[in-house]
């Protein structure tokens, strides 16, 4: 299997600088904007819930960040196997530099939820809840993943081999997603993404969606920055990138 | 099948000249377990709630400690560069030293675990359970302890990142695992946690080996 | 067997150890695969006797009956084929509502009540502000009458 042409730009470091360069103040812009509007129109113009009052409001927060911590490893995976197979350096700098993203991403939906089970569940954490455990796995590899990138001194290997570690590890998104329709345990099943249509009211939707969307536009500048950072990292002694920053003032 | 058995041959043979090797996880897991008793309370009622989940866990640390030497001796003899130069499939290869990995870590302690169970006074009709639920679950485990031995095998010392790796994985297995055990004691049908439990092995087994291979040969470049 | 053959047995052999494991994992849902036992399931005796359980199910409307100056508060679970009474003493979660699910922690009396540690509202993935449930409720009522 071959790689079509246009992909092979994305091998060029400095093309991919660049990008991310020119990319990141636009989809920072964009973030901010997403997220400013999505907290005003959950905080402000959402009605509050029938049945849980205002502390349903967190689920702004809550479903946009375990949306991001899942869609981020299944990124880290892709990356990390286009990487492995076709030996493209750049794939790798991707997937290192989403793990510390994605587990922030993670950790935060953990913690969210443990802020929203109290008052509604009655309890922070149930330690028999498998979406809750799975989350917690998903935790677990992201910093597997950063721990065995940190145990190899040579670059290349720790790429090679952290990037089956996380190929394997995507196993887990899937479960983690069918967790609360397989198992009829505590936390709820599934809002937005069902057969019969979201189960919530439009004026309370509208800015879940923008927060989601808001949260995902920010993971992408998160992305871009780290990722420059990593090419930064990496190509510290190539002469492109010398002149790079001897051109740039400061 | 020629490779597969002359893999695991060798491999059991070499086990059993070495049988401290295989011998030390054991003896570890007595050991741990008969710790428990002594720091909570010989109390029954307290043994037997917590006898389950010990045990299960204690097995899969004890397993941690048999880990390293998994791949690490054919690696540094040079011995696994030659078997990749063979024509001989990779992947059987593969299979076959988690298989010979397996009968020597994982058989002996489905034996001893039903003897450790009942000095916890789990009742005795959870035994057969206990022991169904391991031979089921050791598969999966040496599969994922393969993964973690052959992800660290270029490292000099690799004993405490694999830990870190292997365990979060073996979480699902522990749970269903100890769920049998438990359900199994109290008298219910524990049919369930054992399907799961097989549908990881089988799982494990089929897509583990590629990614134990990748690992050695990006090791071992 | 030439390398290619080879490789499409390996892959076939892949192929089919995942459709044996999707098939033994269905197998297994289909089985009581629970966070917790319904009141049906407590009724036909799948739960032993004198073990800590889970129990879940719905709150029986206008059954919770709060004892006077303590926090001792008794409830009906039920998932509207058999029902359990349940009795609890703490702080119930704010979300706990007749007519509203729940999952409580706790063992079966000899006398058939079961004595729950903990419990924890189960609520739906249901979210709207409460004129559109008012409105629900009463387009409810009206199709009753």
């Amino acid at each position: 299997m071959k790689l079509p042409r246009w992909f092979h730009r994305f091998g060029s470091a400095p093309y991919v600088y660049g990008l991310a360069g020119l990319l990141s103040p636009w989809v920072g812009g964009i973030a901010v904007l997403l997220i400013a509007a999505g907290t005003y129109g959950g905080l402000v113009l959402a009605p509050a819930d029938y049945l849980q009052g205002d502390s349903f409001r967190i689920i702004y927060i809550h479903v946009p960040s375990a949306y991001v911590s899942m869609m981020a490893y299944v990124i880290l995976a892709v990356a990390a196997a286009i990487g492995f197979i076709w030996r493209l350096k750049l794939a790798h700098a991707v997937a290192v530099s989403i793990a510390p993203i994605g587990a922030s991403f993670t950790f935060l939906a953990l913690a969210t939820g443990a802020i929203w089970g109290k008052p509604t569940w009655g309890t922070f954490w149930q330690w028999t809840d498998p979406r809750i455990m799975f989350e917690l796995l998903l935790l677990f590899l992201y910093l597997g993943y950063m721990a065995l990138r940190a145990a190899f001194e040579d670059r290349d290997k720790a790429d090679r081999v952290s990037a089956i570690l996380g190929v394997v590890g995507v196993v887990n998104v899937p479960i983690i997603h069918y967790s609360v329709i397989w198992w009829n345990s505590l936390h709820q099943g599934p809002t937005i993404a069902r057969l019969d249509g979201p189960t919530i009211t439009l004026d309370m939707l509208a800015p879940l969606l923008i927060m989601i969307a808001g949260f995902t536009f920010c993971f992408a500048w998160l992305l871009l920055s780290r990722l420059q950072g990593e090419i930064v990292r990496r190509e510290y002694a190539t002469r492109w990138l010398r002149e790079l920053l001897a051109g740039s003032p400061g | 099948m020629h490779v597969f058995l002359t893999i695991t041959g060798r491999d059991l043979k070499l086990a059993f000249r070495r049988w401290s090797e295989f011998a030390n996880p054991l003896l570890f897991f007595v050991v741990v377990t008969s710790l428990f008793p002594l720091a909570l309370s010989p109390e029954q009622a307290l043994l037997q709630s917590v006898g389950a989940g010990v045990l299960w866990v204690a097995a899969l640390l004890s397993s941690l400690l048999a880990l390293e030497g998994l791949f690490r001796g054919d690696v540094e003899d040079g011995s696994m560069e030659q078997i990749l130069l063979s024509p001989a499939p990779f992947g059987i290869v593969v299979i076959a030293k988690i298989a010979a990995h397996w009968l020597v870590s994982g058989i002996p302690l489905i034996v001893l675990v039903p003897v450790v169970a009942m000095s916890f006074q789990l009742p005795t009709a959870a035994l057969a359970t206990l022991a169904a639920a391991l031979l089921l679950a050791m598969p999966t485990l040496s599969v994922l302890s393969a993964i973690g031995a052959a992800l660290t095998v270029s490292l000099r010392s690799g004993g405490s990142i694999i830990g870190l790796l292997v365990l979060p994985l073996c979480a699902p297995m522990l749970i269903f695992g100890t769920r049998a055990t438990d359900m199994a004691a109290n008298g219910e049908a524990v049919a369930a946690p054992l399907y799961l439990l097989a549908a990881l092995a089988v799982f494990a087994v089929s897509l583990g080996p590629l990614a134990v291979a990748a690992a050695l040969r990006v090791g071992l470049e | 067997m030439t390398p290619r053959r080879r490789r499409m047995v390996l892959v076939g052999l892949v192929l089919a150890g995942i459709v044996v494991s999707a098939a033994l994992a269905l197998r297994a849902f289909q089985l009581n695969l629970q966070y917790f036992f319904s009141p049906t399931q407590v009724a036909e005796g799948e739960v032993a006797d004198a073990r800590n359980f889970r129990l879940g199910g719905m709150v029986l409307e206008e059954s919770v009956v709060r004892e006077e100056g303590s926090l001792t508060v008794s409830f009906v679970v039920t998932d509207y084929l058999h029902s359990v009474p349940v009795e609890y003493t703490g702080v119930l979660p704010d979300l706990f509502q007749e007519g509203k699910g729940v999952v409580t922690l706790g063992r079966m009396e000899p006398s058939g009540r079961f004595v729950a540690e903990q419990v924890l509202a189960k609520h739906d993935e249901n979210y709207m502000p409460p004129e559109v449930a008012e409105a629900l409720e009463q387009a409810r009522e009206r199709e009753q009458l």
